[in-house]
């Protein structure tokens, strides 16, 4: 009951205060409710996890939702009057700047620029989710197997990821937006989440390589447990924090991959767009006609936060810190990769 | 060790094969080489195409054709360009030093400027200073460069060519930009809300009376910053390193440092007599390596006891002020410079002016600087992920035994970050250095084709948009080769650097 009842500063709230330990804030909680507890009290994350969670279901239901084949298209209608490949005429303002018709303006060509937008910002988090979605698994099995049997497989598949590492994102655009450029972004988004999972295959390396080691596997070994099963039932739950919270900065780092291939022509081709297209297109635009280039590129900076943030509170919610130690240099190697991502 | 290395340079050799091989591969089925020729109106366009198709041996099927490319490359024949006719090898050869030239400065900056505030972020861990560190550096990271780029262009470039002109800064704006710098340099101040007040108030003042001075005497037209100038930037240096290494209780640094900067002004007027129009960088850096070499024995022999920090504080003070003399002398080529370049000295194109035809060592830098400077700007926003990454490899240091032990004997809290936490930080940021060596050759594509600099990023680029597989090839080998050396080197050089890490046979 004293627990309960804890006044804020009984003795042991301040032992835990300055021991560091939250024993009191957590006391039979399970470690999924930590978790949760943690995430929720990070303001910051919370607010990115809103702003997504509301940014995605504006951008799908106001261009409507669009299914089956040319020939047999199955529509569902959405709040926006046009589409992306619409040509309405002129609106109110002359020079297309942004009327309450045409909220970001309309392009010289006549078409409006809110629906180009949203059409961008689709395809923006549709390349995200499936590049972060497909690098998080490649990497995590790679990882996973290389680090928990070591020796020659673990030097077999780090050399491969070694091999990985080298091939330059650039041509893979260049090599789909060229072959397959007909079936649109969707083959881009496979090819480019096939090629960056290095640097998380390498981190699950490392927290593998770590936890192998640990009394709770030999355990679960001495108990008969198969090699199978010691890795996604013990050791893999156990490092899914490092998973989730690379992940999350894997989705924000290929979100700027994609704008950035974009830009130089070899990502999204026309007469699609993304944002990372549109800013390329609209750059020469910017003392004239300013609203083409700023909307992209905010709601590209706002994507992107919102992820960091969100990724942020979910590391400090999962607090590898003090529980367990990740080697430091499997970190850098994919802080390291991130950062050369972002750069170039 | 040698066994190690040798089986892993093996090894990096048949990752480079099968690399190259790949992206032949991929580049040969990523376009048609003679596309531009095929959409020609050449009467004689199926004599060109036949010729080509020989000379580039287009009849080769791509798998095969790699072979033939392996083989003139072990010679060292990288072929020529498809559409120049140039070789590859000068195309390649003129654009390591430019790519260099940018890469560098920015990574060094980058470099300097993450770790020095992440390891002040993680020492102030959830202070005011922290939570903004944190805030700009996610915004940072969320930034596309050539979103940045483009607003570098127009308000850093041309609207301050633009305010060049008339180079006057009204009372308004004066106030308005002195507030925002107040309060960004208030906010790395921790404390009580009255030292946080007072400290905006005095950046406040200090900056409003500083940007009017510089509007009155139109500053920014003829800037010029004299030896009183250097002077005083030279004693702030001083007293900045030697409370930051040790200590301004400490004289003798305090003096080492400070006879820095009196080695400096002395050597202020004879400097100006040697370094005429025609002077060049062999005696630029002669100059430096003296002025670094005296200024070592002043922090030598300033003191008995406990010389490092002696020694580093009179270094990096005498660093400072070669840096600000030099700085001076540039500012005195501006007004030169300002009409050679029909006022429009900040440059938003190219590596250099065409335009400008000079023999004088200083205008000729004065235009690398202005040209430098949006490209290296925008590169250098990269500090934010040193920024994270030292600043989580601090707070990891920071909690461990020996840490506490170092303040439990009572150890000065200086020397516990300086000595203890700071150095075993750095350790596992050696990986991402090595990257960084690595990318500085690679180059910056986006960045190069923003500004146009024509190197590597650039290169490349226009390789895989022309199709033009023998650059490409040549242009990826150089970037491949270096990657895979760089995690050799990495883990190399972690298990030098770290005791506790071995390579395990």
């Amino acid at each position: 009951m004293a627990l309960l009842n804890r006044k804020k500063n009984s003795p042991q709230q301040i032992e835990a205060n300055e021991t560091g330990s939250s024993n009191l804030e957590t006391a039979g909680l399970s470690q999924g409710q930590i978790i949760r507890k943690r995430f929720f009290q990070h303001k910051p994350a919370i607010a990115g996890l809103i702003f997504i969670i509301l940014f995605t279901i504006f951008v799908y239901t106001a261009s409507g939702i669009h299914l089956g084949t040319d020939a047999n298209p199955i529509t569902i209608k959405g709040w926006w009057q046009f589409a992306h490949t619409d040509v309405p005429p002129q609106g109110p303002c002359a020079d297309g700047c942004p009327s309450e018709v045409h909220p970001m303006g309309q392009l010289p060509n006549g078409r409006d620029y809110f629906s180009l937008v949203l059409r961008g910002s689709e395809i923006s988090l549709m390349i995200m989710i499936v590049i972060g979605g497909l690098s998080a698994f490649i990497g995590t099995i790679i990882g996973s197997v290389a680090g928990f049997f070591g020796g020659i497989i673990d030097s077999v598949m780090m050399r491969f990821t070694d091999f990985i590492l080298t091939v330059p994102f650039i041509l893979i655009g260049a090599v789909i937006g060229y072959n397959l450029g007909n079936f649109g972004v969707f083959p881009l988004a496979i090819f480019l989440g096939i090629f960056i999972w290095p640097g998380l295959a390498r981190l699950v390396r490392g927290e593998f390589l770590s936890l192998r080691e640990r009394e709770f596997v030999d355990a679960a070994r001495v108990a008969g447990a198969s090699n199978r099963r010691i890795i996604f039932k013990h050791i893999l739950p156990n490092s899914v924090g490092v998973i989730i919270v690379s992940t999350t900065l894997l989705l924000s780092s290929s979100i700027l991959l994609e704008s950035g291939l974009s830009y130089l022509g070899f990502g999204v081709q026309a007469p699609d767009v993304s944002l990372g297209a549109l800013i390329s297109q609209y750059q020469g635009e910017f003392i004239y006609a300013p609203w083409l280039f700023w909307w992209p590129g905010v709601i590209i900076i706002a994507i992107a936060l919102s992820i960091n943030f969100v990724g942020d509170g979910l590391r400090d919610a999962f607090d590898p810190r003090q529980r367990r130690r990740i080697s430091r240099k499997e970190r850098a190697v994919e802080t390291g990769t991130r950062a050369q991502v972002n750069k170039s | 060790m040698l066994a190690f290395i040798g089986r892993r340079l093996s090894l990096a050799l048949l990752i480079l094969f099968g690399s190259t091989y790949l992206t032949y591969q991929l580049a040969a089925y990523s376009g048609d080489p003679l596309a531009g020729v095929r959409e020609s109106t050449d009467p004689k366009k199926d004599v060109i195409i036949a010729e080509l198709t020989k000379t580039l041996q287009l009849d080769v099927p791509p798998p095969a054709r790699y072979f033939l490319w392996l083989t003139k490359a072990f010679t060292g024949d990288f072929g020529n360009t498809v559409i120049l006719r140039l070789p590859v090898v000068d195309q390649i050869a003129a654009a390591i030093p430019i790519t260099l030239r940018l890469v560098l400065a920015a990574s060094i900056l980058s470099v300097v400027i993450g770790i020095s505030f992440g390891v002040l972020s993680a020492i102030r861990q959830y202070s005011r200073l922290d939570n903004s560190l944190t805030l700009l550096s996610f915004f940072l990271f969320s930034l596309p460069i050539f979103w940045i780029a483009v607003m570098l262009k127009e308000f850093m470039a041309i609207r301050f060519n633009d305010f060049l002109v008339n180079p006057t800064i009204d009372i308004v704006a004066n106030i308005l930009i002195s507030g925002v710098i107040a309060v960004i340099i208030a906010g790395f101040v921790s404390g009580t809300k009255k030292r946080v007040l007072l400290t905006w108030l005095v950046t406040f003042g200090l900056f409003v009376s500083v940007f009017f001075a510089a509007s009155a005497t139109a500053w920014f037209r003829y800037p010029t910053m004299g030896i009183f100038g250097i002077a005083i930037l030279g004693i702030a240096c001083a007293l900045g390193f030697t409370h930051l290494f040790s200590g301004l209780g400490n004289r003798k640094a305090l003096g080492a440092g400070l006879s820095s900067v009196v080695l400096g002004l002395i050597a202020y007027y004879p400097f100006q007599a040697i370094a005429g129009p025609g002077t060049n960088y062999e005696l630029m850096l002669a100059l430096a390596a003296l002025m670094l070499s005296s200024s070592y024995f002043i922090g030598y022999f300033f003191t008995k006891i406990d010389k490092g920090p002696v020694i580093r504080v009179a270094m990096l003070t005498a660093f400072m002020v070669s840096l600000f003399t030099v700085t001076d002398k540039l500012m005195q080529t501006w007004d030169n410079y300002f009409k050679l370049s029909d006022g429009r000295p900040i440059q938003t194109q190219g590596s250099y002016n065409i335009t400008i035809f000079s023999n004088d060592f200083w205008v000729n830098n004065l235009d690398l600087v202005t040209h430098l400077f949006l490209p290296t700007t925008a590169l250098a926003l990269g500090f934010a992920g040193y920024l994270r990454y030292s600043r989580a490899s601090m707070l990891e240091v920071l909690n461990m035994d020996y840490i506490r032990t170092a303040r439990a004997k009572g150890m000065p809290e200086r020397e516990v970050v300086l000595r203890h936490a700071v150095r075993n930080a750095m350790l596992p940021l050696t990986t991402l250095l090595t990257f960084e060596v690595a990318g500085l050759i690679g180059g910056a594509i986006i960045t190069e084709g923003i500004f146009g600099w024509r190197g590597m990023g650039s290169l490349s680029n226009e390789a895989i948009q022309s199709q033009d597989l023998n650059l490409l090839m040549a242009t990826f080998a150089i970037s491949a080769f270096l990657t895979i050396m760089a995690t050799l080197v990495a883990d190399l050089l972690y298990s030098v650097l770290d005791p506790r890490i071995r390579i395990r046979k």
